[in-house]
Order: structure tokens, then sequence, then C-alpha cells
């Protein structure tokens, strides 16, 4: 029996001839060129440069899951990252993962939810937290990056330790959020032993956009979010903010970078209550246009000495001028989602808000002061809290052949 | 008692057998050589000739529609469990399925016919291909299978006389021991129609009037305190568990059986142990969970000769991880038994939650394993 894979389905239903071209050369034209459609026909190499899933367009979707190490053995981690690498591009190439799928009296080694369904866009990032590094017995501590260690205490930090932190962390962005379930599913199966999953969070919108094809999406508070994001197409910002060049750190994390998430609660219910000039002084914008206050256009440059009545226009405390880069001088590239799990039990509010996940070159000089400067003004402090919190170092793309952190553990 | 409907659990240890004789003879399209060739007529009248008879074996059955408009197809069944058939024969098609089938009678089907049943005979035994390791792995779990269904009896008659007595402290201390034979062979149990619910079905299992067993008197002891009505359910539990104990010695086993049994053990702790379902109103939940482990451990070391041959570094790894297990149920032992399960921590019960995964993953890919052992 010819095994099914997603991307024969595709082929045989002729459609998305240009997914599957960018597919198989991803790796010589790179992932800048890989469309993350949102019809589903989309691939993005797994193999490259640049681990996917950070300049990739924004997939709809994401599961996220950070896993503690229950080893310290580092041939069983080294085992695990190559059995994971090359799961993940089965995975983002639309094929089933492993070996044994039709063996009738074997469980299948994929878990069999993705049959049928596209490719996706799916992207799979690997980032490792500090606390590999802290593990004697695999003899790390000597290539741990100065500046991968665990966040210090923050303004506004209502941090739960069971949704924060982790060993290694698993990003799977998809445009399906089955195909994204699919990918940390199996990926928990294959290190059922070496890792146990320590939290996981699934985001069901996108509230960043990572490129100039994409329109600026709407957190939960109904406001534009991402405006003044970078732009993967904007490489010069890419390589000054985000990308780790030669001399940042050891030689194994060149071409890779740091990521921060923070699970971010917001008060819905009380936002929900204020009135429309409160939303828009709290964020610093208009908020059906986008426009910074006084604007028309979501575009329109963010004027922070702009005064009116001799006040300034935008407020002191406001949001996108506390967060921006001409304060902090810092940029950020974020990427994060929208997140509902239901039911505050305390409260019987919504339990929903923004896994905030934020890419860049040292987070200690980026987020971190940024987010001083945030959790102590901010007038979006009202409405929000941080309750979960972890920091990973993102390892280069691997070469075909080889596997993500490669550079670390061979 | 699992949770799965009984046709789930049925099909793991009764109907399994013909299952896998299929398995391993391949799709039941192709006619395995030797078989016994059984022909019939699809009519108006119903199958013709009505009844048959073969030795144990692998049968061939062919049907051909004779001019019927009504009836279409060809069913053989064990009681009403279909175990083949041949559908959509319109007038003139004809069509074969093969099965492997032991001694027993069973029912040839041609649904809408004016005579729809007959009855087919299988006599004889089946000729065993089974190795001698295959045989002695069988053989050593039947001897643990015998024991514990014995033992379940000596402990659970202390255990009854205790509640018919009303000695409410007496049977609170023995319920916990009879508890432990019955929770190593759990899957064996299962195959026995409905001899597990009446044995071990939780509250809302069942319907309310048919609620007995185990769970019903731990509910009277710990949550009534009392033991007043229950005489007659605790010697109604004494009669089935004598009753499995009977069953079992006529049992017929497979290494891929038993291979799945310690799957499904280990299913049991997963679903039901570590949430603290099972004994609710007890909390000995930890004490069913170590009996679940041994019980897995035992079925698997009884095929782990089949499985070292295809597969070492599996095997060791299994071995490994029982090893793991027991020594993260170890902090909560306390003297014969274990705390109490609304003691543990819900950092406590992941832990164990994990070892358990991590041992159940591997012992998955066993029965598949074996049967590519059995063929190589």
């Amino acid at each position: 029996m010819s095994p099914i894979t997603r991307r024969r389905l595709l082929t045989s239903a002729g459609i998305g001839a240009a997914g599957i071209g960018l597919g198989a050369t991803g790796y010589l034209v790179g992932q800048d060129s890989a469309e993350a459609n949102g019809d589903g026909t989309g691939t993005v190499a797994f193999y490259g440069e640049h681990q996917a899933g950070i300049d990739t367009p924004a997939q709809d979707r994401l599961h996220f899951a950070a896993f503690d190490l229950l080893s310290e053995d580092p041939a069983e981690l080294r085992e695990l990252m190559q059995e994971w690498s090359k799961a993940a591009a089965e995975m983002t190439a639309g094929e089933m993962i492993g070996d044994v799928n039709y063996e009738e009296l074997a469980p299948p080694d994929d878990t069999g939810e993705t049959v049928g369904l596209l490719p996706s866009s799916l992207t799979v990032t690997f980032g490792f937290g500090p606390g590999l590094f802290a593990k004697r017995g695999l003899g790390l501590a000597s290539k741990r990056p100065a500046a991968l260690k665990p966040l210090p205490p923050l303004p506004s930090d209502e941090l739960d330790g069971l949704e924060s932190d982790g060993d290694i962390c698993v990003q799977a962005c998809s445009d399906d959020p089955q195909v994204a379930f699919h990918a940390v599913r199996n990926l928990a199966r294959i290190g059922r032993g070496i890792v146990a999953m320590r939290w996981s969070q699934l985001g069901f919108g996108r509230t960043a956009t990572t490129s100039r094809s994409q329109d600026t999406p709407r957190n939960l508070m109904g406001m534009k979010d991402g405006t003044a994001n970078i732009r993967a197409e904007d490489t010069e910002a890419m390589d000054r903010f985000v990308w780790l060049g030669p001399g940042d750190g050891p030689a194994w994390i060149n071409g890779g970078s740091y990521m921060v998430t923070r699970r971010i609660r917001m008060l819905l219910e009380i936002w929900d209550r204020s009135s429309l000039e409160d939303q828009e002084q709290t964020i610093g914008r208009h908020k059906y246009s986008g426009a910074p206050l006084g604007g028309s256009d979501e575009f329109d440059p963010l004027d922070l000495d702009a005064k009116k009545d001799g006040q300034p226009l935008i407020p002191a405390n406001a949001h996108v001028r506390l967060a921006s880069a001409k304060v902090n001088g810092e940029r950020i590239l974020r990427r994060g989602y929208s997140f509902t799990d239901g039911v505050d039990e305390s409260l019987g509010e919504l339990e929903a808000g923004l896994f905030f996940i934020c890419f860049q070159r040292d987070p200690f000089k980026q987020f971190v002061p940024i987010q001083e400067r945030l959790g102590t003004m901010d007038a979006l402090n009202e409405y929000i809290k941080h309750v979960g919190s972890a920091v990973f170092a993102v390892p280069p793309g691997a070469r075909p052949g080889g596997y993500v952190g490669e550079g670390l553990l061979a | 008692m699992n949770r799965l409907p009984l046709r789930a659990t049925l099909t793991v240890f009764g109907v399994a057998l013909l299952a896998l004789a299929l398995a391993a003879c391949g799709s039941s399209e192709d006619a395995p050589a030797g078989a016994k060739k059984l022909s019939f007529k699809i009519t108006d009248a119903g199958c013709l000739p009505h009844d048959a008879s073969a030795p144990a074996g692998p049968i061939t059955f062919e049907a051909e529609n004779d001019g019927s408009s009504g009836v279409t197809e060809l069913e053989v069944l064990d009681g009403e469990t279909i175990l083949g058939e041949k559908e959509n024969l319109t007038d003139g098609l004809s069509g074969d399925f093969s099965l492997t089938l032991e001694e027993g009678e069973y029912t040839i089907r041609c649904n809408g016919g004016d005579q729809e049943d007959g009855t087919l005979k299988v006599t004889g035994k089946l000729a065993s291909k089974s190795s001698p390791e295959v045989e002695e792995a069988i053989a050593n779990y039947r001897e643990y299978l015998e024991e514990n269904t014995e033992e379940l009896v000596t402990t659970t008659k202390p255990f009854v006389a205790a509640v018919v007595a009303g000695n409410i402290a007496e049977a609170k201390s023995l319920y916990p021991g009879a508890r432990i034979p019955y929770e190593r062979i759990e899957p064996v149990a299962e195959s026995f129609g409905d001899l597990d619910p009446r044995i071990d079905a939780r509250e809302n299992d069942v319907p309310a009037s048919e609620f007995g067993g185990f769970h019903r008197i731990e509910k009277a002891l710990w949550e009534e305190n009392t033991a007043k009505g229950m005489a007659p359910v605790a010697e109604q539990l004494l009669a089935d568990v004598e009753e499995l104990q009977g069953k079992v010695k006529n049992v017929k086993l497979q290494a891929v059986q038993i291979a799945n049994g310690a799957n499904e053990l280990l299913g049991e702790v997963s679903a039901s142990k570590i949430t603290g379902e099972e004994e609710r109103y007890s909390h000995i939940d930890l004490v069913d969970f170590k009996a679940n482990v041994e019980g897995s451990q035992v079925a698997f070391e009884a095929v782990e000769p089949l499985l070292s041959k295809s597969d070492p570094k599996l095997a060791k790894e299994i071995e490994a991880d029982f090893e793991a297990v027991y020594a993260a149920l170890k902090p909560y032992e306390r003297g014969d038994g274990f705390v109490n399960y609304e003691d543990l921590t819900k950092a406590d019960t992941r832990k164990l939650a994990q070892v358990i995964d991590t041992l159940a993953e591997k012992l998955s890919q066993v029965p598949a394993q074996i049967v590519s052992g059995e063929q190589g």
C-alpha cells in the first residue's frame, strides 16, 4: 500500500502547484519566498539558514508547547532533536510521520488526524531554555549564551510556575488549527520518556503582521495589533534586531534568535466596560482605523510630540508611546496569538488574552527594557496581567539531513 | 472496570482469536491454502443449503446469487457477532471470503430470506502452528491467571464474611487485599461478558439497579459507613469470582492477546487509577495501580522471550521502564499498602502519569513485534 501524503492528495486535486514547487526547492530559494497561503496550499520548507516560523508570514493558528527534559544523557537529547527534526520536516511537507502506519497490530506512528488535510503552511520552530544548560549531565554549561538566562522579575508579573519556563519549546504555526495541534501532539509522543510536556498553549488567531503582504489583525481588545512590527521583508531590521550574527554569542547560535513568550491574560470584562475614548487613550490609537491619535490612517507616523490644549495628543502612559522604538530605541519581532482557555474558574469570566511571542537578538537589551517601561507605566496594565513567561534560545535552521541544535549537540 | 464499551473489550480478548488468525494468513479475501470450501446459493428461500458442517481450520465461503432480488448477502456469525460477510451480491453475482474457525456452532445468515438463519457446525481441533516458545509463553501466563483467580476467591471469602457479619472495620481492612488479584488479571475477566461489570463496575457504569460487586460494598463501607443490606451483594460477589475462577480454566489465549492485555492494564492505570476514579470512596487507588502494573509486567515477561528475538533493545527498555514505575511508586508506600489517593498532589500524580505513559508507549509496540518474531 502506498502511503498517503497530504502533498500527494494536494497534487491529485490539481491545486497548489506553486506551493509544492516552493517546498521542493525551499532550501535553495529560502523561506522568505515561501508563501503562507491562507487557503492551506502553502508549504514552508523546514530546512534552511534560519528556522522557519520566525520570518515566515504569521500563520493564523498556533499550538505552542514547553517541555521539561527528563534525561541528562546528551546522546538521548541528540537523538530526540534528530527524530523531532525529521518528523517536523515530514509534517511540514504534508507527509505522515514514521514508517509504521499500516501494521494491523501496531499503533500507527502518525496519529492520523491530518490525513486528507493540506500542509497549511505548517512551521515547527524549536528553542532551548536556560534550564537545559543547567543540567550537569548534559555538559552544556560552557555553551550557554550570556543572553540566555531566566528573565528578571518584571513589573505586573503574576506568574504561574506551571505556565512558565521549560527546557525545550516547540512553536507550531499553521493556517489549520488541527495541523498545528497534530505537530505538537506527535512530537510529544515521540519524546515520551525523554521530555514531558510542562505547559502548552493554543492560539486561535494571529495578532501580528510579519510581512508586508499581510493586513494588520485585531487583538481581543478590538485594536489593530502589530502596525509598527518589523516586517520580514525589511532584512536590514531583521539583521539588526532579530537574527544573531557572528560574535553575538557562541557559534552554535549564529543564524538563530531569542524567543520570549508571555501569556498575557486580558481582563476583557473590564475592558469592555470602558468608553471608546478610554480605550483609545489607553492604546494611543483610534480603535477602528488603527491610526495614531490625531491621525486618520493606520500607517500615519506616530507623532509623540504633538500636543492638544497643551497636553500630549498621545498620552504619556499610552501603550504605543511606551512601546515605541522612538522611546526605547529597540525593536522586537512580535508574533503573538489570541487565546482562550474556557472559563476562569474563580471568576466565571472568559479566560482569554494574548499569547505574546517575540524574537530578538538579546532579550535583556530588547524585551526586558521595553517591558520594564510598560509594566511600570502602561495605561494598559489596568486591563492585563502577565501570567506566564518563558525565554528560549532559537538555534539556526537545519540543513537537509541535519537537525535543529546540531551545532550545540553534535 | 474498563470504560470501553463491552464490544471493544470483547474484541481484544474474545473475538480477537479469530481476527488474529486471519491477520496471520492475510486478508480474508485471499483463500488460504488447504481451506475447506463451502458453497452456498443466495435465494429468496435463504441460503442454500441452510446448514453446513466443516472441520476446524480455514474455511472459504463461496456465495452466488441465484435469482434473488431481495436477498443479496451472506453472513457468518458467532452469536450476534459478524465474523465475515459478502454483501451486495445481486442476481448472478458471486463472491467469497475466508475465515479460520475453531470448534463450535456458528450461524449462516442470508438476510431477508424466508429462512434467514442456518447452522454451521465446526468440529475438531484447530491445528496448532505455535512454536514451543509461544506455547511456553501461553502456559506461563495461564499459570499466573489461574493463581490469581484462585487467590481472588481466597481473599474475597473473608472479606465477604466480614461484610455479611456486619463487621465494618474488618471488611475495610480486607478490601484492598481482595482487590489485588483481580486488578492483576482484569483484562481477562473483561472478556467474559457481564462478569466484569458484576464484579467491578463503578456507580454510573451500570444502571442503578444493577450496581453491585466490590464498589457497591466499598460505597457502603466508606461513604455510608454501614454494611446493612450488603449481605446479598457480598454473596453474589463471591459467586461471581468463583464463576470467574471456573471460566479462566477454559479460556483460550494467544501470545498477542497476552501482550495486548499488558497494554490494557496500563490503560487501566492511566484512565482510572491515576485519576482516583476507581476507588472513589476508599481512595486505595494506588493499591490497584501497583496490581495493574504487576499484572502487566507478568504478561509482558511471558511474551518477552518472543520479543527478545525481534527487538532485544525494546525488551530491555521496557524492563527498565517497569523498574522506573516501581521506583516512582515507592515514596507512596506505607506498610503493606499506600498513601490515600487524596494525599497526592497534582505534581505527584503528574509524575506517576509520566512514567506510565513512557512505559505504555513502548509496550504498545510489542504485539506487532511478537507477530513478526513468530513469522521470522
